[in-house]
């Protein structure tokens, strides 16, 4: 476990890069054959370069689109925050996608104001490393709109969704609308079982999604963590026929074939990498996966590069 | 040096597996730089009489028996089990077994594999268990095997000090006394690493600190999982070179009686 202080100063670039030297390949073996360098030849790109040689291309961003961070009722949340980081360190991952949800779920105005306060603070003890979502509970519209715009305002990347309500459901259809006006996706929670989970009585799954595009298909919904929402063959198999949703690829479970056939089922374009606090799960997936080496540069980074570009 | 504890070969029930022959399979391994792998029969995890599956994936290694090590599948609750034990030993050359108390629905507890544990013992055979076969929340709606509690596991290797284990897709070994230094648990057992992270909470370097560094083992659950994510903890694993080979080949090299 790294015990590093949160508030120790921040890796440089070029120590971040040497360290990240040793795991360079990790994600850029396939990378690497698109023409973009790897980290390790990243590494070197503060030396000096002569002059005749081309300028390298760079090496397509790597983009975790579904990490956490610590809710602050636990002590050790600077330290797992820290963590965190050093495990993307390790793993090549550029940024960092995060939510901070509250402990409870069906979480109060005040809670989940708070979880983004303490989001936007991570973004400024990890600029460029931590970008966040704004966490709400749809069912507090008012409160909900409210926080949403102001911390779109104040450079969160999105919205994240619970199961506090199906995707169907029309209180978060304001939402939606929200998201939408302002240019920002929805990364919703998702899972798709054979049984009842009485934990989560109304988790959304790839059946609410598709509705739920048709009826707001400008909307940049992400379905969450394929890889750890039971069925994935279900869920890739529900998404087929809406183009607009997006599916991210976390999760801990280690399932051979997942990615080959979503990209299969959906097309590369609709697929964006995610952990999911999975660390090694989630890269060593799309490292695995037997898929072009341009489609998993779109799926590490590209895709969701672009959808963040579409911020209004 | 790469040897993978935990390998299949054959159809499972629920999901089609891609690279289940042994001639895909040796192809991934090339592909990943994986020498060796212990198989069994992914069949016999739901049938009942698991033997003709065994049978199927001794023919299936049989030429590339340097490369593909069979373990068998025996249920000791089925008729004729120490006849098919016998056979996996001394006719099929199997060096151990893998148990599925949960899919073939009996317990460790039970005085009938407390027979298996001691017939095997004898033989030398090692004894592989998985803690589960898939995720809880991706099963069919046909089946609801649950996880196999820890401490089922812990009063087995209690009760056969001389056995020998090795224990596949587990997780959270250090909540637990099989994970944690200074128990008075025998040393029989080895812990293997699917699921089992290098990094964040890092239960792998703790594994490695608690019980030591001989005690930890790759395997990767291939052809059901990609043995890419694996491979990756080991790499990041932030540890020196001597512990990595023991982990990566040496560790099952010597419980499988292999020349280094």
């Amino acid at each position: 476990m790294n015990t590093t202080a949160a508030d120790e100063p921040l890796p440089t670039r070029r120590r971040f890069l040497k360290h990240a030297t040793a795991t360079a390949s990790l994600l850029a073996t396939d990378l690497a054959r698109t023409g973009g360098p790897a980290r390790a030849e990243l590494a070197i790109e503060d030396q000096p370069e002569p002059k005749s040689k081309p300028e390298p291309e760079r090496r397509p961003k790597v983009i975790d689109c579904h990490a956490h961070l610590a809710h602050r009722s636990k002590p050790s949340w600077a330290d797992d925050d820290r963590a965190l980081i050093d495990a993307a360190d390790r793993l090549g991952i550029d940024q960092l996608c995060c939510s901070l949800l509250t402990p409870r779920k069906g979480a109060t105005p005040e809670g989940f104001q708070e979880c983004n306060r303490w989001a936007l603070e991570a973004t400024k003890r990890f600029p460029d490393r931590v970008l966040a979502y704004c966490y709400v509970n749809p069912g507090h519209t008012k409160e909900a709109l409210e926080d949403i715009r102001r911390c779109v305002g104040e450079g969160f990347i999105g919205v994240k969704l619970y199961n506090d309500h199906f995707a169907t459901d029309p209180v978060i259809f304001p939402v939606i609308e929200l998201a939408i006006e302002l240019g920002v996706p929805i990364l919703h929670h998702a899972g798709h079982l054979h049984y009842f989970l009485k934990e989560q009585p109304r988790i959304s799954d790839g059946g609410h999604f598709a509705e739920l595009a048709r009826r707001y298909p400008e909307a940049k919904l992400i379905c969450a963590h394929v890889c750890g929402g039971g069925d994935w063959e279900w869920t890739i198999k529900a998404l087929r026929h809406a183009p607009t949703v997006f599916l991210d690829t976390s999760g801990s479970v280690l399932d051979d074939g997942v990615v080959e056939l979503a990209v299969q089922t959906l097309g590369a374009d609709r697929l964006v990498f995610g952990c999911d606090m999975s660390m090694t799960a989630g890269v060593g997936r799309i490292r695995g996966a037997d898929i072009d080496p341009v489609d998993k540069a779109k799926i590490l980074g590209g895709n969701m590069e672009a959808i963040l570009k579409g911020r209004k | 040096m790469i040897i993978d504890t935990n390998a299949y070969l054959g159809h499972f029930a629920f999901r089609q597996l891609r690279n289940n022959t042994a001639a895909s399979l040796l192809k991934l391994m090339d592909d990943k730089g994986i020498d060796k792998a212990i198989v069994s029969s992914a069949s016999a995890i739901t049938y009942r009489n698991t033997q003709p599956a065994n049978e199927a994936l001794a023919a299936e290694v049989q030429s590339h028996r340097d490369r593909l090590i069979p373990f068998g599948v025996v249920n000791p609750f089925y008729a004729g089990w120490r006849d098919d034990l016998k056979a996996c030993h001394e006719t099929l050359g199997m060096k151990g077994l893998r148990l599925y108390p949960g899919w073939h629905n009996y317990k460790l507890a039970d005085p009938g594999c407390h027979d298996l544990a001691n017939a095997a013992t004898e033989r030398g055979l090692i004894l592989s268990i998985p803690l589960r076969v898939e995720d809880a929340r991706d099963r069919s709606w046909l089946v609801d095997v649950p996880d196999l509690p820890p401490a089922d596991i812990t009063a087995l290797i209690k009760a056969f000090p001389k056995a020998r284990f090795m224990l596949l897709n587990g997780l959270q070994f250090v909540s637990t006394p099989l994970g944690r230094r200074g128990t008075d648990l025998p040393t029989n057992y080895l812990i293997e690493i699917s699921r089992i992270d290098s990094v964040l909470a890092n239960e792998m370097g703790q594994l490695i600190a608690n019980l030591g560094a001989d005690r930890v083992v790759f395997g990767s659950g291939m052809p059901f999982n990609y043995p890419d994510p694996a491979l990756l903890k080991l790499e990041v694993l932030n540890a020196g070179k001597d512990v990595k080979d023991k982990v990566a080949w040496k560790n099952a090299a010597q419980w499988l009686g292999l020349a280094p």
